[in-house]
């Protein structure tokens, strides 16, 4: 590739460094990253035994239970870079970009474990959804982050975007625990005895055990690789949109159509 | 004091434009109404649904009255730099925040009764456990008004803000629409001592949304 | 795999069909970025 531009956002600073330089780094987090998940597969769906309980529907749970881990992950992150950006000592531009990054990818994996949810739910409960507390607080926390999503698309100024997410992700991040507080509440007080008994849970112990915790640990490896590419990317477009608008600037003087005379 | 003599003055100054403007009167109020008779078309009354469902209808008939009753408080700051004018004038910001809310509460309780006494009307719902009922309410439409609040000084000045208020609203409020609901339920069936678990955490997030307007509506006006 | 099995590879699969779309998508615009930067790497004027 003979791209000019380093992966850590040095484009700003305009140096011109060779490309060779970026492709290292990048790679040891991509390959370990495709590496750890493809262990992850092997493991989950090959080495770990059935469940005695819900056979293999249980296999699931290595990818359910990571997917619901990263979320959180990814929203908690989200609300310390955004806690980043608004204490005036570590208020940085890239602080706002790795909050969005996060929230964006929080919100693919928010969605990625309810429908998981729903695919081990439909063999183990036999319903597709069920109104369970967690379920139900997940699916608001899709919603409140779509939100905040929709609101960094609405095209500010950087400084004026930042202090707008920032504020916006730790008022969503305040209200998840009254959310699930509200919803378990309903789930304990007022719902009858529902179809299914069985929860999703199974005491688990062994390869099972193993099997999960790496799972989590490749999930949390692609967390950080698909953060840093997010991130970047956001970086570039940030930079990019600034020079066109300094080279549209530039030109506008250049033929003398500025409405300002100098 | 200085800043409840400020909130009330913030308040007494959108209650008058609503008074002689008369928009949430006259276009939200029938807005809310209409909800309440469509509700009816679509789940036919005549198999005794409705009285049972009322609570989550009134509910959901308000949170939708309130989102425009939000965006018409801040649409009348939006214009000749009404919001400029705003920040001059000295105003402590959580009392301009304390104001615009309290000034939402009193339309929107007003919206309730009318909207209640359509429920009761075109429900046929029997109502018992009055206090329960008007705490639930207030406690609710407090953090209706006051998360609406929040979102709409978050949102003044962006270009898409009437859509995006109510998709940052309403998964903020899913625990009013629970509490409001299960609340009048408990109310409505006569076991108001259920009612009063969902009135206290309706007054929790009434005090959280409250909070949270006090602490951010300085830094967002500014940038607004 | 027993009866179930289904569920268990549409899980898998649409994981990684997600994933899979996801990365592909940050780096169609990641390169796109790139090569729009390199013409316009130093502001004129």
């Amino acid at each position: 590739m003979t791209s000019t531009y380093s992966p850590d956002g040095s484009a700003h600073s305009g140096g011109a460094r060779p490309g060779a330089a970026r492709v290292p780094r990048w790679s040891v987090l991509g390959a370990a990253t495709v590496l750890a998940l493809g262990v992850q597969a092997v493991l989950a769906l090959w080495v770990a035994p059935a469940d005695a309980n819900q056979g293999d529907a249980q296999r699931l749970m290595y990818i359910h239970v990571p997917a619901a881990w990263l979320a959180y992950l990814a929203f908690t992150v989200t609300a310390v870079a955004s806690v980043l950006w608004l204490w005036p000592r570590t208020r940085s531009v890239k602080w706002d970009l790795v909050a969005g990054a996060s929230a964006e990818v929080g919100v693919v994996f928010t969605a990625l474990t309810l429908a998981l949810g729903s695919l081990w739910g439909r063999p183990v409960w036999g319903t597709w959804w069920e109104w369970d507390a967690r379920l139900t607080t997940t699916a608001v926390l899709l919603f409140l982050y779509l939100g905040y999503l929709a609101l960094r698309r609405t095209g500010d100024s950087p400084d004026e975007r930042g202090r707008r997410c920032a504020i916006a992700a730790l008022i969503a991040f305040a209200d998840v625990p009254v959310v699930h507080f509200s919803v378990t509440w309903w789930e304990t007080l007022h719902q009858e005895a529902t179809v299914f008994n069985p929860k999703l849970e199974t005491n688990i112990t062994g390869t099972m055990a193993w099997t999960l915790l790496w799972s989590v640990v490749a999930f949390t490896i692609l967390y950080v690789y698909l953060v840093r590419s997010r991130t970047q990317l956001a970086e570039m477009q940030e930079g990019l949109e600034e020079r066109e608008l300094a080279n549209a600037i530039a030109e506008r003087i250049e033929t003398g159509e500025s409405a300002v005379t100098v | 004091m200085r800043l409840l003599r400020e909130a009330v003055l913030v308040a007494g100054k959108d209650l008058r434009i609503e008074a002689r403007s008369r928009v949430v009167f006259a276009q939200v109020l029938p807005f809310g109404g209409i909800v309440l008779v469509l509700f009816a078309f679509a789940l036919d009354p005549d198999r005794g649904l409705l009285p049972r469902v009322a609570p989550g209808l009134f509910w959901i008939a308000v949170l939708l009255a309130s989102l425009l009753a939000v965006s018409r408080a801040f649409a009348i700051e939006a214009d000749n730099g009404a919001r400029d004018g705003l920040r001059l004038s000295g105003i402590d910001p959580a009392a301009i925040f304390l104001g615009k809310t309290a000034a939402v509460v009193v339309e929107l309780l007003a919206l309730e009764v009318v909207l209640g006494a359509g429920v009761v009307i075109l429900y046929d719902v029997r109502v018992t456990g009055g206090p329960a009922l008007l705490l639930a309410s207030l406690a609710a439409t407090t953090g209706l008004a006051a998360t609406g609040s929040v979102y709409g000084v978050l949102a003044a000045g962006l270009r898409a803000r009437e859509t995006l208020v109510p998709l940052l609203v309403l998964p903020f409020v899913a625990p009013v629409m629970l509490g409001g609901t299960r609340a009048f339920e408990a109310a409505l069936g006569g076991v108001t001592s259920e009612a009063w678990p969902w009135v206290e955490l309706l007054g929790v997030f009434a005090l959280m949304a409250t909070t949270i307007g006090v602490l951010v509506f300085g830094p967002l006006l500014e940038e607004s | 795999m027993d009866d179930n099995g289904g569920y268990v590879i549409a899980g898998f699969a649409l994981t990684g069909g997600v994933l899979a779309a996801y990365v592909a998508w940050l780096g169609v615009r990641l390169r796109r970025a790139r090569r729009s930067g390199a013409g316009t790497e130093q502001p004129r004027g």
